[in-house]
């Protein structure tokens, strides 16, 4: 396997660094060589104390901060400031940047929340329209009584719970200390402000804070700890009044009522942001923006085909999930599209079309699913050719789940020399008692050969170099060889194998529980990857699934240190 | 120069001094005490362009490492990359010979990146780009145990939010516990100076005393979660850092001139950019804050990172022919493709001589700043601390562990040994010795108060190294 390109994002990575002992029971049941196994005797650098995997503090991430000030205050600031926080560190071996447990509120980030905090109590506080809205004038002209409304309403959605009378005194007095040095401003409008401040600053709003109470080894989440947790995973932003409603008379409890509000959140708009945040991460669809034809081999590109096809992707996704109400079978194997004149080029398509996206039926024989895409094929390519190592890891990795030793520093693949790629591919990895031949024949090279039929940037072909592509591959699916003609074969293998759709419900988890998945979520895991493969759940209906389960309303004592 | 204490001034509070840099806190020494030494540490990847033979380039000749081990002079410097220092080389410290560990992380770049402050192996073996460093980076640990009120240390960071190895990736709280990093020359600059950049004094008290009233109604909040009997420890280090970082805002004297604090609001239009000219301007002017935080004692330890984990974004500009470069992880693997089998960059070796030429001179403005400021003995900040330039792996293509270089500047208060270059003797891994004696240099102490020697990976041998000291 030669080296790995240059800038290879993060979000590549698919292993889970955290959780040696999943790595152990996950790859005895492959059976593969080349996939990491928990060592018998660890070395000593392997004895390592590893973060904790759980936090009763879930600080936002930085989306969920901004969507939570956008719908707070319906204000569109909040993407801008939002670009201002420091950024943070992103999880190792996940493809996804919500893990709770690795956030935290250093120095630099608490003084960006204080910039941020005043910019925003500023604009609110100053806009009458707003400041009606968050606080409705009373019959009663005592401003602290209105005061005291807005802090009860406001504050309640801002804790994401009903403020204590503590609480409740605490911005009172901050209120009052604002009325009463205004700096210039009205005054009722100076006590907002600061408690504006405050309320943007406090833990409890860059937390969700979840006590739990404590139970067989667990802590069990309340409502409203609930509540937030479902919001959070659905829209990755605050719950609205109906779900805190529903909080706040108990009925959440309810596993029905709990699944009803599930699925209400997922028909709102924000659903769609976040499942292609989720999406986008997954399946690298950034990655493609990067990618760099050869300008000689392929002159009729333009420069935004990158940006064409990440967004074909984007909207074939969102098509399918959210119109369609599809499942994950229909990701790997739909030939539908959205496609503008450049993409409508690299398919083969005839009739007219222009720079917007218009909803075709691309060759069912050719293209089936995701993998079958621009966005997936021109990004796992050389400026030239096709890259079957790097389509066959992705594969392996995020489509199977499958944690693949990572190589070190390895000669490149020498050229084709009148071979066609596949040729020299193999000839390169597959030497008999080599290294590289325990991963590259047996799990990558057969996942990548047979993309074959799609050139570096997507477009089909029967030859390389003058010669047929051959495309023919047998890949290990759920313990089992099978035999694939090409890759449309295989898009329908994994669109039927249960541990394709495991994994996938694996990464579903992983970024709405914002941990990585432990030991404990295999069963579940499996029992979801089996149904969504056998009775085709739609994606929506797996999401209600994985939000409905005991692990979601628990935090598992042992996961914190 | 100022010959005013700056400790003194820091007591003194009141008036801004807009002094040109560092002019400000200069000092005459009221005591014979040595101002607190700090550490500030300036990353670059990827090896360096010294002699050796590449399947690529054939014999390279040494283009870096002085001519021979003694004493330094532009003699010893002349044509190699280290001559963009030779009017520091007094207080130069050229170390040879430091050996990293071949800790199993199934990558050279995260081994040399994740290793290069840590002296640790990986949080798991054999995880390649996926991997996370086993320990604490040695400028947390000095921030953590000598600043102020335990304030985070600096960490700055020029290059992408991703990457190879995730973008920022040297320096670490804890095992698997990366640091943030700071990006933004202005938001490093607002932390040390307590956001009193460009406001009046007026407004400035304003905002303190409004900011106040809010910190301590949050403050509040945050004691009583901390004083939940049932947290973790995990939580409680997580809210424990929150809570030390909520700071009442006190306007600081620390601050550089007008032109410098424009020229820092000027950065963020070349933040993104991946031009070699623009990263390592955006390095300098980290380099203006790091420079002004050691000197205000804002913080004892700073680490600035360019590049991502292989640092595969840089383009610099070929000095010789005014064209762009390819991206340095590329120059320096000598060959040009976005998977590593693309064709033999011609004169990639000459490539990244220069590349080690930009980071010499970047390095070098680094010391300027630090040497501007004169104590009343004499000695500089710069002398007072140490600020090394180091490198994840000795060499280009093959990105070893045997010979990282490692220039150390100051003395550390008389600490180092100055205007030498010298090379360890000691076989195998000795980086883990090499971190020990610079946070011993500032200050740090093992547990029965002697010298740091136990910093690192628990699987590597104890100690320091002895011959880079004055005492020694």
């Amino acid at each position: 396997m030669p080296p790995s390109p240059a800038n290879r994002p993060r979000s590549e990575r698919g292993a889970l660094s955290r959780l040696p002992a999943i790595f152990a029971s996950s790859l005895a049941v492959l059976g593969l060589g080349c996939i990491l196994r928990q060592p018998k005797s660890p070395p000593a650098e392997a004895k390592r104390a590893a973060p904790a995997v759980a936090t009763q503090f879930a600080r936002l991430n930085h989306v969920e901060w901004a969507n939570s000030v956008r719908d707070l205050f319906q204000i569109d600031t909040s993407l801008e400031l939002e670009r201002t926080l420091r950024p943070d560190p992103l999880p190792a071996g996940s493809a996804f940047s919500s893990h709770a447990a690795t956030l935290n509120i250093d120095d630099a980030l608490w003084r960006d929340y204080q910039r941020a905090a005043l910019e925003i109590a500023e604009k609110v506080s100053a806009d009458p329209t707003i400041l009606a809205r968050l606080a409705p004038p009373l019959d009663n002209t005592d401003p602290t009584l209105r005061a005291r409304r807005f802090i009860e309403d406001l504050g309640g959605q801002m804790h994401r719970r009903p403020l204590s009378e503590e609480q409740i005194a605490g911005y009172l007095e901050l209120f009052q200390a604002g009325r009463g040095d205004p700096g210039g401003r009205p005054a009722f409008s100076a006590g907002v402000r600061l408690v504006l401040q405050a309320l943007l600053q406090s833990p409890h709003f860059l937390y969700r804070v979840e006590a739990g109470k404590p139970a067989d080894g667990k802590l069990w989440l309340d409502t409203y700890e609930l509540a937030s947790r479902l919001s959070y995973a659905v829209w990755d932003s605050t719950p609205d009044r109906q779900l805190l409603g529903r909080a706040l008379s108990g009925e959440l409890e309810a596993k029905d009522v709990f699944a009803a509000e599930a699925l209400r959140l997922l028909e709102d708009g924000r659903a769609r942001a976040t499942s292609s945040l989720f999406h986008g991460q997954l399946f690298e669809r950034e990655r493609v923006l990067h990618a760099a034809p050869s300008p000689a081999r392929f002159a009729k590109l333009s420069e935004g085909f990158g940006a064409a096809a990440a967004r074909e992707s984007e909207l074939f996704l969102e098509h399918l999930i959210f119109e369609r109400n599809a499942g994950f079978r229909a990701l790997l194997s739909s030939n539908e599209s959205f496609v503008n004149a450049e993409l409508a080029g690299v398919y083969g398509l005839d009739g007219t079309f222009d720079s917007n996206f218009s909803k075709v039926e691309l060759d069912p024989a050719r293209r089936r699913g995701l993998l079958s895409r621009v966005a997936f094929l021109a990004s796992h390519a050389t400026s030239l050719d096709p890259d079957p190592i790097h389509r066959g890891v992705f594969v392996a990795r995020r489509l199977l789940c499958m944690n693949l030793i990572a190589p070190g520093n390895l000669p490149p693949v020498p050229p084709q020399n009148g071979r066609t790629n596949r040729e020299a591919v193999a000839a390169h990895t597959e030497r008999e008692g080599s290294g590289c031949a325990v991963c590259h024949k047996r799990t990558i090279n057969p996942l990548g050969f047979p993309f074959e039929m799609f050139d570096a940037v997507g477009a089909y072909r029967t030859e390389d170099a003058g010669l047929p592509v051959d495309t023919h591959s047998v890949v290990r699916l759920d313990g089992e060889l099978v035999e694939v003609r090409d890759a449309a074969a295989l898009a329908d293998a994994l669109a039927k194998s249960p541990q394709a759709h495991s994994c996938y419900a694996r990464h579903l988890l992983e970024f709405m529980y914002g941990r990585p998945v432990t030991a404990r979520d295999t069963e579940l895991l499996n029992e979801l990857g089996k149904r969504s493969a056998e009775s085709d759940l739609s994606v929506k209906q797996l999401i209600v699934e994985l939000l409905s389960s005991a692990e979601f309303r628990t935090i598992d004592l042992g996961d914190l240190k | 120069m100022s010959r005013l204490s700056r400790r003194l001034l820091l007591r003194g509070g009141g008036a801004c001094l807009a002094l040109p840099l560092l002019e400000s806190v200069g000092a005459a020494k009221s005591s014979p005490a040595r101002e607190a030494p700090y550490a500030i540490f300036f990353r670059q990847a990827c090896g360096i362009a010294s002699e050796q033979t590449t399947s690529e380039i054939g014999p390279e000749p040494e283009r870096f490492w002085p001519r021979g081990v003694g004493k330094l002079d532009p003699r010893a410097l002349e044509g190699r990359a280290l001559d963009e220092l030779s009017r520091h080389a007094g207080r130069l410290l050229v170390v040879k010979g430091v050996n990293m560990t071949d800790f199993d992380y199934a990558d050279g770049h995260a081994r040399g990146a994740l290793q290069g402050l840590t002296a640790s192996g990986p949080l798991v073996p054999k995880m390649g780009g996926n991997s996370e460093a086993g320990g604490e980076s040695i400028d947390h640990r000095i921030g953590r145990e000598l600043n102020p009120g335990g304030r985070d240390s600096l960490f700055q960071y020029v290059g992408p939010t991703d990457g190879w190895l995730g973008g920022a990736c040297i320096s670490y709280r804890g095992p698997g516990e990366r640091r943030a990093p700071i990006r933004r020359p202005r938001q490093a600059y607002e932390l040390v100076t307590g956001g009193a950049a460009q406001i009046s004094d007026g407004d400035f008290t304003a905002r303190a005393k409004e900011a106040k009233s809010v910190n301590d109604l949050v403050r509040t909040q945050m004691q009583a979660l901390l004083g939940r009997a049932e947290l973790s420890m995990a939580d409680r280090q997580r809210l424990d850092l929150h809570f030390s970082a909520i700071r009442d805002l006190e306007r600081s004297i620390c601050r550089l001139p007008t032109e410098g604090e424009k020229r820092l609001l000027d950065g963020a239009s070349y933040a993104e950019s991946t031009r070699g000219e623009d990263v390592m301007r955006l390095a300098r002017l980290h380099m203006d804050v790091a420079a002004l935080a050691v000197a205000c004692g804002y913080t004892r330890s700073v680490a600035i990172q360019i590049g991502n984990g292989n640092d595969g974004s840089s383009c610099y500009l070929d000095s010789n022919t005014g064209k762009r470069m390819e991206n340095y992880h590329f120059v320096s693997h000598r060959r040009r493709s976005h998977d590593g089998s693309g064709d033999v960059i011609q004169g990639s070796d000459v490539l990244h001589h220069q590349v080690d030429r930009y980071f010499a001179q970047t390095f070098g403005y680094l010391l300027d700043r630090l040497s501007e400021r004169t104590n009343a003995d004499g000695s500089s900040l710069l002398d007072a601390g140490v600020s090394v330039w180091y490198n994840d792996h000795g060499d280009g293509p093959a990105h070893g562990t045997s010979n990282c270089p490692f220039v150390l500047a100051g003395s550390a208060g008389g600490f180092f040994k100055q205007g030498a270059c010298l090379r360890l003797n000691s076989g195998g891994a000795n980086h883990q010795r090499m971190l020990n004696t610079i946070g011993s240099a500032v200050g740090l102490r093992n547990r029965a108060g002697e010298h740091l020697d136990d910093f690192g990976d628990p699987s590597l041998s104890k100690g320091l190294l002895p011959e880079l000291m004055r005492s020694a």
